[in-house]
């Protein structure tokens, strides 16, 4: 017992922002983090694959990745900026595209063993998230003008006290927006590592044990393997989501009741 | 007497996830549930069910993790 409990707490020490050599780090100092370490890896894979893929394009593609790019950037096009915003929405397909295609490499290069996602941590799902809640009520505000935007929570044809409840109710929703944004993309990475970890302790631990503990050491690998595709999935969907989130709040900005 | 509030603490963590989630878990089955009865009705609209589907599940499942988040705030108490 006790040594599960020692390993669970090196592994969330492992997860927690260090610096690169492993050090925790002292207040105040400045220094290239283990997340962001991993999130420049992702950040240079993004390029390194949009770059090439989109090198040479040609109607037809040849290219492997060229036509697997083809298919990342029309889903994009088609299931997240032309169904939620409307044909007007793939204007936005640059910056949908880009936040899309950046979490979902950090997502899944995270999974890679011994990287971390730089979606791990709160640090950068927080930024990424005020950046989203910055540029959506911009566009906002571009479209309706300041006074017409701010307008636009004010509900019309109900009683004043009501309608400033409602007012007050929509703000609130709207500055809960980048907290649920980047809550949701970071605690689902960092849990998802979390469970990983603890099922490569058990099987460990296992290993190390004798006799028959030595067999049902399977039980727990098999497992990992199973959520280790979970996982996987997980990735995916996360990036999806916080894209066609993002496409949501574009559109609410967009057309505003 | 700093035992006690620390022993208090961890399972104040478990409660706050684990009652927690009772709420999204419903939520999120019924969505579930639901979007499969709608496209099982109207196949052609399956596509845009799905993305309402899962925009709804995303606000579902934030719900649970801010109960995950209070858990790590109350370990560290």
């Amino acid at each position: 017992m006790e040594k599960i409990g020692e390993g669970v707490a090196e592994l969330l020490h492992e997860l927690s922002v260090l610096s690169l050599s492993g050090k925790e780090l002292q207040a105040g100092e400045w220094t290239l983090t283990n997340y962001m370490f991993f999130l420049l890896i992702a950040v240079v894979v993004t390029m390194v694959f949009l770059m090439v893929g989109s090198r040479k394009v040609k109607l037809v593609p040849t290219s492997r990745l060229g036509s697997l790019m083809e298919m990342g950037v029309e889903f994009v096009r088609d299931s997240l900026c032309a169904d939620v915003m409307g044909q007007e929405g793939v204007r936005y397909l640059p910056f949908i595209g880009s936040v899309f295609f950046l979490v979902l490499f950090n997502n899944l290069i995270g999974l890679l063993p011994g990287f971390k996602p730089g979606t791990g941590t709160m640090g950068t799902t927080v930024a990424w998230a005020l950046m989203v809640f910055v540029v959506y009520n911009g566009i906002g505000i571009k479209k309706h003008g300041l006074f017409g935007y701010l307008k636009s929570f004010w509900p019309k044809g109900i009683m004043a006290p009501l309608a400033a409840f409602v007012a007050l109710l929509e703000i609130i929703s709207q500055l809960v927006r980048p907290l649920t944004l980047s809550v949701r993309l970071y605690a689902n990475m960092y849990a998802g590592h979390v469970i990983l970890g603890i099922f490569s302790i058990f099987a460990a631990l296992m290993l190390e044990a004798s006799g028959i503990m030595k067999i049902a050491a399977v039980l727990p690998i098999a497992i990992q393997a199973v959520l280790y595709a979970l996982e996987l999935f997980v990735a995916v969907i996360q990036a999806y989501i916080f894209a066609v989130l993002t496409a949501v709040y574009i559109n609410g900005a967009l057309h505003t009741h | 007497m700093e035992q006690v509030t620390g022993s208090l603490s961890v399972i104040g963590a478990g409660f706050a996830f684990g009652v927690g989630a009772i709420g999204p878990a419903l939520a999120i089955g019924w969505i579930g549930s639901k979007t499969i009865e709608s496209m099982a009705r109207q196949p052609e609209m399956a596509g845009r069910l799905q993305t309402t589907m899962f925009i709804a599940l995303a606000l579902a499942e934030a719900i649970a993790l801010f109960g995950f988040v209070l858990a790590f705030v109350l370990m560290g108490q």
